[in-house]
C-alpha cells in the first residue's frame, strides 16, 4: 500500500477537488448529450433556444434546481432522508481515485485499485435503500426493493467478466492492467476477452439503472422511485451520483477491455475521455432505442445467461492460462 | 435447451436491428420546424380550417355574399353578423366572433352564392377577444389591396 505522507495527503485533496469539478461538470455535459442524442433519434432538435443551439439548457436547469424549495413530506425519517443522497454522492468520489486518467494522472496509486471500487460501489446500493426507507412511500419503498435485487444480481456477472481480465493481467492495480496493453485497438483485451466485454457492457447499463433496466425508478409505473420524494438538491444529488456512476463504469470499461489512456499515434488522458464518453453515448443510444424490460425478464437475463456464460468465460480463461 | 439458445440469439439480433434504426434516424434530417423562424409549408396547410373569410367576387374586393342570412340561421354558435347593404344585395357589415366559431362549416355549407371558406391562417395568434372580432369585409379589402401590390 501507499504511505500517507502529507504530499499523498494533498495529492488525494486535489484529486478529490478535481473530480467534484468532473462529476457536475459531466452531469451538465451528459444532460445535453443526452437530451439532444433523444431528439435527434426521434427526429427532432432537442433543446434548442437556451444559448447557440440550445447549450446553455443544462446549465439553466441545474439553476433552476438549486433554487427550488427542498419540500419534505410528513412522516419521513429525517436523519435517514437527509443522509440517503449524501451517501449516494460521496462515496462515488472514493471510486474515482484509483482509475487511471494517464500514465501519471492517477488520483491514488493502489495496487487493490478494482477492489476498491468493486467494494465501495456497494454503498450507492445501500442510499437507495435509505432514500426508498425513510421517504415513507410506497412508491420508494418499491423502487428500493427493485434496485437492491437489481444491484446485486447484476454485480455477480459483472464481477465474473473483469475477474477473467485480471486473470489475464495478472494484476488488480487498473494502471498495471492499461500497461499490460498497447497502443492500437487489436492489442486491447476486448480481442482475447470479447465475451467478457459483452457481458461486462450488459452488466454495467443494470448496474447503473439505466433505460433499459431502469426498473428501480421506472417513471411510468414508480413515479421515479426511490427518489420520488427529493426534490431540489436532495435530487440534484442523486442524479449527480446517477451520471457519475455512469461515468465510472464507462472509466472501468476504457480502463478493463479497450486500453485505457493507450490510443494510436499519442497516449494520454484523452483517449481515456474518449473511449469513456463513447461508451456513455452508446448507454444513451440504448436508452431511447429499447423498451424497458419486465422484472423478471431482468432478472432471467442476469441469472439464466449472463451468470453461466461469465463463469464459462471465467473458466476457459482460466484453463487456456494454465496449460497453454 | 437449443430452441432457447436460437431464440436469444434471434432477440440479440433484433436488438441489433432495433440499434441500427434509431442509429438512421439519428444521422437522417428532422421532421419539425422551428416555429418562429420556420414556417411550414403552404401546402401542408391546403386541409387547415382556419378562421372564416369571405371568397373574393373579383380583384377590387368585392364579395360574392348576397345577403341572404342563411350562414347566419345555420351557425350553431351565433358567431356571424351579417347586414344588408343599401344598394343591391351587398352586405353593408360582416362581422365573425372567432371566440364562439366551432370551426363546424355548416355556414360554409349552407351558404348558396359560395361566399364564405376556411382561411389557411395557422399562425392567428391574438392578446385580447377583441383582436378575434373580425371584420370579414375589410379583411377582404385588405388582402385584394395586398394582392394588387
Amino acid at each position: 500500500m501507499m504511505d500517507l505522507s502529507i504530499a499523498n495527503f494533498a495529492q488525494i485533496i486535489v484529486a478529490c477537488l478535481l473530480i467534484i469539478g468532473l462529476m457536475v461538470g459531466n452531469a451538465v455535459v451528459m444532460v445535453y448529450i443526452e437530451r439532444k442524442a433523444c431528439g435527434f433519434i426521434q427526429r427532432r432538435p432537442g433543446p434548442y433556444e437556451v444559448g447557440p443551439r440550445g447549450t446553455i439548457q443544462a446549465v439553466c436547469d441545474s439553476m433552476k434546481l438549486l433554487g427550488k424549495q427542498i419540500f419534505i413530506p410528513g412522516n419521513v425519517d429525517w436523519l435517514l432522508f437527509f443522509l440517503a443522497p449524501i451517501l449516494a454522492f460521496f462515496p462515488v468520489l472514493l471510486l474515482f481515485l484509483p482509475i487511471p486518467f494517464g500514465k501519471f494522472l492517477t488520483g491514488m496509486r493502489v495496487d487493490e485499485g478494482i477492489l476498491l471500487i468493486l467494494a465501495f460501489s456497494g454503498i450507492g446500493v445501500i442510499s437507495n435503500i435509505l432514500a426508498g426507507w425513510s421517504s415513507n412511500n410506497k412508491y420508494g419503498l418499491l423502487g428500493a426493493a427493485r434496485a437492491v435485487s437489481q444491484a446485486v444480481a447484476y454485480e455477480i456477472p459483472m464481477i465474473m467478466a473483469l475477474l477473467s481480465v485480471i486473470f489475464l493481467s495478472g494484476t488488480l492495480n487498473l494502471s498495471e492492467i492499461v500497461e499490460r496493453q498497447g497502443s492500437w485497438p487489436w492489442q486491447w483485451n476486448i480481442v482475447c476477452q470479447p465475451l467478457a466485454f459483452f457481458i461486462y457492457l450488459v452488466s454495467l447499463v443494470g448496474e447503473t439503472n439505466r433505460a433499459p433496466f431502469d426498473l428501480p425508478e421506472a417513471e411510468s409505473e414508480l413515479t421515479a422511485g426511490f427518489h420520488t420524494e427529493y426534490s431540489g438538491m436532495g435530487f440534484a444529488l442523486f442524479f449527480l451520483s446517477e451520471y457519475a456512476n455512469m461515468l465510472l463504469v464507462s472509466f472501468v470499461c476504457a480502463t478493463f477491455f479497450l486500453g485505457g489512456y493507450k490510443g494510436p499515434f499519442l497516449d494520454g488522458f484523452w483517449w481515456m475521455f474518449i473511449k469513456a464518453y463513447l461508451i456513455m453515448v452508446f448507454i444513451v443510444w440504448i436508452r431511447w432505442t429499447f423498451p424497458r424490460v419486465r422484472f423478471d425478464q431482468l432478472l432471467n437475463i442476469n441469472w439464466k445467461w449472463l451468470l453461466p456464460l461469465s463463469i464459462i468465460n471465467l473458466w476457459v480463461t482460466a484453463v487456456v492460462l494454465r496449460f497453454v | 435447451m437449443f430452441r432457447a439458445i436460437i431464440d436469444n440469439l434471434k432477440g440479440l439480433w433484433s436488438l441489433l436491428v432495433g440499434l441500427s434504426i434509431t442509429g438512421r434516424f439519428f444521422l437522417s434530417p428532422q421532421r419539425t420546424t422551428h416555429y418562429p423562424r420556420q414556417v411550414d409549408d403552404p401546402e401542408c396547410l391546403a386541409s387547415y380550417r382556419g378562421p372564416l373569410e369571405l371568397v373574393p367576387a373579383d380583384d377590387e374586393g368585392r364579395s360574392r355574399c348576397v345577403s341572404c342570412q342563411m350562414c347566419v340561421k345555420a351557425c350553431p354558435g351565433h358567431c356571424l353578423t351579417v347586414v344588408k347593404g343599401d344598394q343591391g344585395k351587398a352586405p353593408k357589415t360582416y362581422l365573425y366572433d372567432f371566440t364562439l366559431c366551432c370551426l363546424c362549416a355548416a355556414c360554409v355549407e349552407s351558404c348558396p352564392a359560395g361566399a364564405i371558406r376556411f382561411s389557411h391562417r395557422v399562425y392567428l395568434v391574438a392578446t385580447s377577444r377583441e383582436a378575434l372580432h373580425l371584420d370579414l369585409l375589410a379583411d377582404l379589402k385588405s388582402r385584394a389591396a395586398k394582392e394588387a401590390r
